[in-house]
């Protein structure tokens, strides 16, 4: 894997199922709960935290790619997190795949508050080739 | 809010849920993280860069809040805030401008160490009849939340 700009070129076929990432904190503020709610017009949303993307976060902080598409997301809810709280995120490859030709990378994270109190659990797969976009659907 | 107590079914209807998708909904979406840089959900040069599209896309994770949104309803906060799941498949994309409808129908219950599980199948549709979306989700329901005849 060749380094670009303190990031790894992703390698797929080298890339490997059980990577963890370095774990990632931020603080949830009520400014950012605030904003979720209204950009999904929900005034009771209760997992702001899905708009952090904290599964692939430590994935784009390590490596290089051509971008990405969200081709299946399954979301846990076990606690909704509270404003003022400091979240930890563990985040690990889950597993990867060639469908039809595509390459696929999933990427699971949980995420625990500073009480020890579990939030949620997230499992993306991502296609590797975003340009399908386009091609399959167009302008 | 005080404990909602009822039984589930198999083929029971979930009160159907719609969004209106804007552009301004996206950017909020996307900037409550505190991102605020051009992507392919923001900006319409960086989506014909990456996706090859003429415009902006919706996240798919919208989508996935959607359907949380939608199942919260039905179950409850107390209940699915807890014990809620929502496994969905991105299948077209979802633009600024479109209507979508996410509906739901429970797919099978099954007896659990603490509670029922109650299983759903998920759809969403655009304005235009497409499909962009199918996926399950599911809640544990707490026996107390259970009337006496489903124990």
């Amino acid at each position: 894997m060749a380094e670009v700009e303190n990031k790894v070129e992703l390698d797929w076929d080298a890339l490997e199922v059980g990577e963890t990432f370095e774990k990632f904190e931020y603080l949830l503020t009520q400014e950012m709960i605030d904003t979720y709610r209204k950009g999904v017009m929900d005034t009771e949303a209760s997992f702001p935290t899905i708009a952090h993307k904290v599964d692939v976060r430590q994935y784009n902080d390590k490596y290089t790619d051509s971008g990405s598409v969200n081709a299946r997301c399954a979301f846990h809810c076990y606690n909704p997190p509270r404003a003022g709280k400091k979240l930890t995120v563990t985040a690990w490859i889950a597993d990867k795949y060639l469908r039809r030709g595509k390459n696929y990378i999933v990427t699971e994270a949980v995420s625990v508050d500073e009480d020890g109190k579990l939030i949620d659990r997230v499992i993306t797969h991502e296609l590797k080739q975003p340009s399908e976009v386009g091609k399959k659907w167009g302008g | 809010m005080g404990r909602v107590i009822r039984n589930y079914e198999e083929g029971d209807e979930i009160t159907p849920l719609v969004k209106e998708m804007t552009q301004e909904a996206i950017n909020l979406f996307e900037g409550s993280s505190g991102h605020s840089g051009p992507s392919q959900f923001t900006d319409e040069e960086a989506a014909k860069e990456v996706l090859g599209t003429e415009g902006t896309v919706a996240s798919g994770r919208m989508s996935l809040t959607f359907a949380i949104e939608m199942l919260r309803r039905h179950f409850g906060p107390e209940v699915f805030n807890h014990t809620g799941t929502v496994d969905l498949r991105f299948l077209r994309p979802v633009r600024p401008g479109d209507t979508i409808t996410f509906t739901g129908k429970v797919s099978g219950t099954s007896k659990e160490a603490n509670g029922a599980k109650v299983s759903v199948d998920i759809e969403v549709t655009n304005q235009k009849g497409n499909t962009t979306g199918v996926g399950q989700g599911s809640a544990i329901v707490p026996n107390a939340f259970l009337p006496p005849e489903d124990l």
